[in-house]
């Protein structure tokens, strides 16, 4: 069992459906600088590419990212649907490794910034996460993992309690 | 390659290229809001989606898209013309009781505004040109609050006017030993309108005479206006 593997989810709500045709459509129109995502038919699950912006530690390098959405989006809160019984967490989108070293990515691929979990408002889109996200990657200021990068991991593959391998936000409020 | 263009295309045909509006899409579901509400901070959902994501998601009551503070209270319903009724988004939401849309908060009735003048151009033209003959706009105005016609009323008004005006004119001439209760009948005439008992009647036979001459100084006077 791996991060990137898709546990069972249900489909897409009607309106979770209607909401991602609408945002696919204008980031084909107006796609978020530094981002290309290959369209499939597989509207619940989005591979977007991106690339480091120039001038930064990560220039030129091309993550992947993997966007997997609930089934109420853009309502399900962080600590709803996917991934419960696995990490207690709701994740919707995580690099798939390897993932860049920075101090707020896990070698996993998981990506600790508050928007994706209890800040995140269905007022957001996938096109402002991957706009914070990149504004993640360029304020970096050294290549390394998590502190806890390690203990982590190793507690996502062991299934232990959320509550053990809680988030913290590590300085990202200043 | 094939699926992806084809999926790209239909995806694509709901707004597509052209810049659709967005000025009236809900913030939360991103279609054109139902039973819409705007928050205080001014920002426009559909009362379903707003009520669900504050009351069964979020963990605060903060505005989605701004993060100010939401209170049920002080949300504003929109009412356009569409049927306010029906309420088919609840359904979309299956399984979920969502409570009526908070209900618009209207202040009293406005109080009527005074009573006004006729605010056409005939009636201010008028107004205009007796404050420059007499001074008597105020009279005048009231009066010219009951008569419906335009242009063509003015010249019966000026009439009489220049009717009731003149017997006190003269007797302000005959009498000076009693200007002021002279000129202030003449004044009452005026309002007083086309009340004959008021007019001092034929005793004089140059009144006629008088009459005509007036009227043609008045129609004189108010062309010239108009002029
Ligand atoms: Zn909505
Ligand atoms: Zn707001």
């Amino acid at each position: 069992m791996t991060s990137s593997s898709s546990p069972s989810r249900k489909a897409l709500s009607k309106i979770a459906c209607n909401r991602l045709q609408k945002e696919l459509s204008e980031w084909q129109v107006n796609p978020p600088t530094g981002f290309k995502h290959k369209v499939t038919d597989n509207l619940q699950k989005w591979i977007i590419e991106v690339t480091g912006a120039p001038g930064t530690l990560y220039a030129n390098e091309t993550y992947k990212l993997q966007v997997d959405f609930p089934e109420h989006y853009p309502m399900e809160s962080p600590q709803a649907t996917f991934l419960i019984s696995f990490f207690g967490i709701y994740i919707f989108v995580i690099f798939v490794p390897p993932a860049p070293l920075h101090p707020h990515i896990y070698s996993n691929g998981h990506i600790c910034l508050d928007i994706l979990y209890d800040s995140w408002s269905p007022a957001m889109t996938v096109s402002s996460v991957c706009i914070s996200i990149l504004s993640m990657l360029s304020s970096s200021p050294e290549k390394q993992r998590p502190a806890d990068n390690d203990r982590y991991v190793k507690n996502c593959k062991n299934g232990r309690s959320p509550k053990e391998t809680r988030w913290w936000f590590h300085d990202d409020k200043a | 390659m094939e699926k992806g263009e084809s999926t790209s295309t239909s995806y694509s045909d709901t707004n597509g290229s052209n810049e659709p509006d967005h000025d009236f899409e809900c913030n939360i579901c991103f279609e054109l809001a139902q039973d819409p509400i705007v928050t205080l901070c001014g920002h426009l959902f559909c009362w379903p989606c707003l009520y669900r994501w504050l009351h069964h998601h979020s963990h605060s009551q903060e505005c989605p898209v701004c993060k100010a503070l939401v209170q049920d209270d002080k949300l504003v319903p929109l009412y356009g013309r569409g049927k306010n009724q029906t309420d088919p988004r609840t359904k979309r939401y299956p399984g979920m009781r969502i409570p009526n849309r908070p209900a618009g908060q209207r202040p009293e009735t406005a109080s009527p505004p005074p009573q006004q003048p006729q605010n056409d151009a005939a009636s201010n033209f008028f107004n205009y040109g007796i404050g420059l003959m007499g001074g008597f706009m105020p009279m005048a105005t009231t009066r010219i609050g009951n008569f419906s016609f335009g242009v063509g009323g003015l010249l019966p008004s000026l009439f009489n006017f220049q009717f009731h005006g003149f017997p006190d004119a003269a007797l302000y001439g005959t009498a000076p030993g009693y200007p002021f209760g002279g000129y202030h009948n003449g004044f009452r005439g005026v309002p007083g309108g086309n009340n004959e008992p008021t007019a001092p009647g034929g005793g004089h036979p140059s009144d006629a005479a008088l009459k005509n001459i007036l009227i043609v100084v008045g129609i004189c006077v108010f062309f010239f206006l108009l002029l």
